[in-house]
């Protein structure tokens, strides 16, 4: 059956096929103009859950690399500490071979003994190292100082270490222990520093205390080594987010993101269509019998 | 057939091309009108007389035309069609509005929108992990922890407002049905007075049409028609407009949204009320609606069904609630065995209590409320650990990530709510499609087309003028039978 025609049906049809059109159109623009293709879920339902999976993940990424920048400085500061302490006993290894010189004066030996309890002092600082605000070598302690004056370790101990968290299953520890790289109390570097110096004051030989100072000086060396172990790590943590923050940011722009060159012709095509449909709007709307007869 | 017949024949010719041409003029006047239906004026030629006598003058010939009536063109199946897929469309416009108004308050997927909040609050946690002596950690967990309770509480109460917003259009919208129910019923009454009377109501049936196509939009109504041209109007089987009487409907059930979304967490549970449309002069009887925006708006108010199918505001409520116990409950379960930062020379902190509470007599997501008050209350440490331990914090950041987090609940309900809304504006779309094609259908049939009636004004002119000269023609035969005969010689 061939429907009836008349002026209203053209005119809803018309009305309705421009509705269309420039909905079309404003739904194109949207998108053009905020770049996304997904602006509410219901445009697509599966993507926007994975775009909120995607961005929370760059949050995760973005806070596993502040964890990695602030890990970073901790072992930067416990390494360049441990550096300058192996600097400090070896000096105090030299002063003490010399000490063994059994023709040394009295006031010589002074000297000996003021200058290795001075490097007691700069090895206790070193110790007693800070970032901002924490003992590197004491772990969660918040006693302030890593060792008191009676070279007492008032860090916590080893079960709790100070770890930053730098992926979903990674946690590098950024302290160091200060009882195992110093020692405590009576069998600590410095009492043995003081050690030597009361040795040298009385005119004894301290030389057999070398041993002693070697041990330390082992001790310090394998904590300088462990911590750079673990700046390796650190190092390949921060690779690794990197490359996935790349990854996570271009898998994010697949989907949402339109592609600029299709949407644009999209455009062009529906302006097009639009301008047709509105030439023929024109023209179907305009005449009438009544145009023709006399 | 008498001598002066022929000019009965050409007058009743005059008067009924007149009278066509009037309707033509009507039609034409309305070709805009909404609801009008095309207007023919009947004309039927008018039989000799037939009965056979000795004297009879009859030589066959008929009596000339005359209208009989004005039929109005319009098709019951195809109104019938009409109001059935208006019905339907608009059932379920009502319903994807509201699930799109829904999903654009959600403000998800956005820079701004509570996925990130919770990601940033989690952040926060394992900032404060790593600097737990760090007062300025804290107060930034404080913050953003807050800011997550205070969105959570905004969009439940969002989801509040839209549901009185709709429960306040669906009462008014009851009230215009109500309204057009009597408006029929009124010119159901004039009408069958005009057609009693001899007269044409096309017109009024017209406007009585459109109401009814109204009511059909508004509580999903069907007519059916009487012999004597009035029509009854039914909603779930019963009469809406019952000749010349209208019964009311009236809203019930839930007038609060608390109401409507129950208390499961109550002992014993408080099931959600619905609400519901009902006879107002029989109110334990339901409308029973099946169509319509008002049942589209019912739907959207009913209360949640425990499996994730009842109304959509308070599901999406039900899940904020969800999203809201589970993240106090995670936070707390971690929070309560920690202890917090000591204050030197302590070397051991205090125990944290709940750091998420609940407002009682609130639904959670409202009543959800940061409970610490300064940093320093925030426990950080696992117990027995250090005194600036982290790893009760760490732990907390990593909720987030963890499965059943309260990230996760909240990605379920964005997906769910965006899924639905996409699939009820697909079938709204489709339904709209059928409803503008049964709609377009009965225009072709009803509309006024102007070159048809331009036509038709020219057939009924030039019918016009054919009898006056058929009247001219007669007269001058008349005068040459009266004025010209029998004077021969004269």
């Amino acid at each position: 059956m061939i429907p009836r025609v008349t002026h209203q049906t053209i005119q809803r049809q018309t009305l309705a096929n421009l509705q269309n059109n420039l909905s079309a159109m404003a739904a194109l623009q949207a998108q053009m103009s905020s770049g996304k293709k997904i602006n509410v879920p219901s445009d697509d339902p599966a993507a926007a859950s994975d775009v909120l999976r995607l961005r929370s993940d760059q949050r995760v990424l973005a806070q596993y690399a502040r964890n990695v920048s602030d890990g970073n400085s901790w072992l930067t500061t416990v390494d360049s500490a441990l550096n300058s302490s192996l600097t400090i006993l070896r000096r105090a290894r030299d002063l003490t071979v010399q000490g063994g010189d059994g023709a040394l004066g009295p006031d010589s030996r002074e000297a000996l003994a003021t200058e290795i309890e001075g490097l007691r002092e700069a090895l206790l600082d070193q110790a007693n190292t800070t970032y901002v605000g924490r003992t590197v070598f004491a772990g969660t302690s918040n006693a302030g100082r890593a060792f008191d004056d009676t070279y007492t370790f008032t860090g916590s101990p080893t079960a709790n270490p100070v770890e930053r968290r730098v992926g979903a299953a990674q946690n590098i520890r950024v302290d160091s222990d200060g009882a195992k790289v110093f020692g405590e109390g009576a069998g600590s570097v410095f009492a043995l520093l003081d050690d030597i110096a009361t040795t040298l004051r009385a005119g004894g030989d301290p030389t057999d205390r070398l041993d002693d100072i070697d041990v330390h000086m082992s001790n310090m060396l394998q904590e300088v080594s462990s911590v750079g172990a673990r700046q390796n790590q650190m190092d390949r943590a921060n690779a690794a987010i990197t490359d996935t923050k790349l990854t996570v940011t271009t898998q994010l722009s697949g989907i949402e993101d339109i592609d600029l060159a299709e949407v644009i012709l999209e455009l062009q095509t529906q302006e097009v269509t639009y301008k047709g449909a509105l030439g023929a709007a024109a023209r179907v709307l305009q005449p009438s019998l009544l145009d023709f007869l006399r | 057939m008498s001598t002066f017949s022929g000019l009965g024949t050409a007058l009743s010719s005059l008067i009924a091309q007149r009278m066509a041409l009037d309707v033509a003029g009507q039609n034409i006047a309305n070709v805009n009108t909404p609801g009008y239906t095309r207007q023919r004026a009947d004309m039927t030629s008018i039989a000799g007389t037939v009965v056979p006598s000795m004297f009879s003058t009859n030589d066959g010939v008929g009596n000339g035309v005359q209208i009989t009536g004005i039929s109005r063109l319009g098709d019951l199946f195809l109104d019938t069609r009409v109001r059935t897929e208006t019905a339907g469309a608009s059932f379920l416009s009502a319903r994807a509005s509201a699930y799109t108004t829904l999903e654009a308050g959600l403000g998800e997927p956005g820079e701004t929108g509570l996925a990130n909040q919770l990601s940033d609050m989690w952040n926060a946690w394992q900032d404060l992990a790593n600097t737990p002596d760090k007062t300025s950690a804290g107060a930034v967990v404080l913050e953003n922890s807050r800011a997550v309770a205070d969105r959570i509480a905004t969009l439940y109460s969002n989801v509040r407002t839209q549901w009185d917003q709709s429960r306040a259009s669906t009462v008014a919208l009851v009230a215009e049905a109500n309204a057009a129910a009597a408006n029929v019923a009124d010119l159901n009454a004039r009408i069958l007075q005009i057609q009693n009377s001899g007269g044409s109501a096309n017109e009024l049936m017209d406007q009585r049409d459109l109401l009814v196509t109204q009511l059909s939009s508004l509580v999903g109504a069907s007519a059916s028609y009487r012999e004597d041209g009035q029509v009854d109007v039914l909603v779930g089987g019963n009469a809406l407009v019952s000749g010349a009487r209208s019964h009311a409907l009236a809203v019930q059930g839930a007038t609060s949204f608390a109401a409507a979304t129950g208390d499961a967490d109550a002992v014993p549970p408080v099931p959600g009320q619905s609400v519901t449309v009902v006879w107002a002069e029989n109110p334990g009887l339901g409308a029973g609606l099946d169509g319509g925006e008002v049942a589209g708006l019912l739907t959207v108010l009913a209360p949640p069904d425990g499996t994730g199918n009842g109304g959509a505001l308070t599901e999406a409520a039900a899940s904020l609630d969800d999203l809201a116990t589970a993240l106090a409950t995670q936070v707390n379960a971690l929070h309560n065995g920690a202890r917090t930062v000591p204050v030197p020379p302590a070397t051991v902190g205090d125990l944290g209590g709940d750091f998420f509470s609940f407002d009682a007599g609130q639904p959670p997501a409202l009543g959800l409320r940061v409970a610490i008050e300064t940093p320093a209350d925030i426990a950080v440490a696992a117990d027995g650990a250090g005194a600036l331990d982290g790893s009760v914090a760490k732990a907390i950041g990593d909720l987030g990530k963890a499965a059943g987090s309260p990230d996760s609940l909240w990605s379920k309900t964005v997906v769910d709510i965006g899924s639905r809304t996409a699939s009820l504006t697909a079938r709204a779309k489709v339904a709209e499609v059928a409803r503008a094609a049964a709609e377009s259908q009965q225009l072709a049939q009803a509309s006024v087309n102007e070159d048809e009636e331009t036509i038709n004004m020219l057939a009924f002119q030039r019918g016009y003028e054919a009898a006056s000269r058929v009247l001219t023609s007669i007269d001058e035969m008349l005068d040459t039978l009266i004025n010209r005969t029998g004077i021969v010689g004269r």
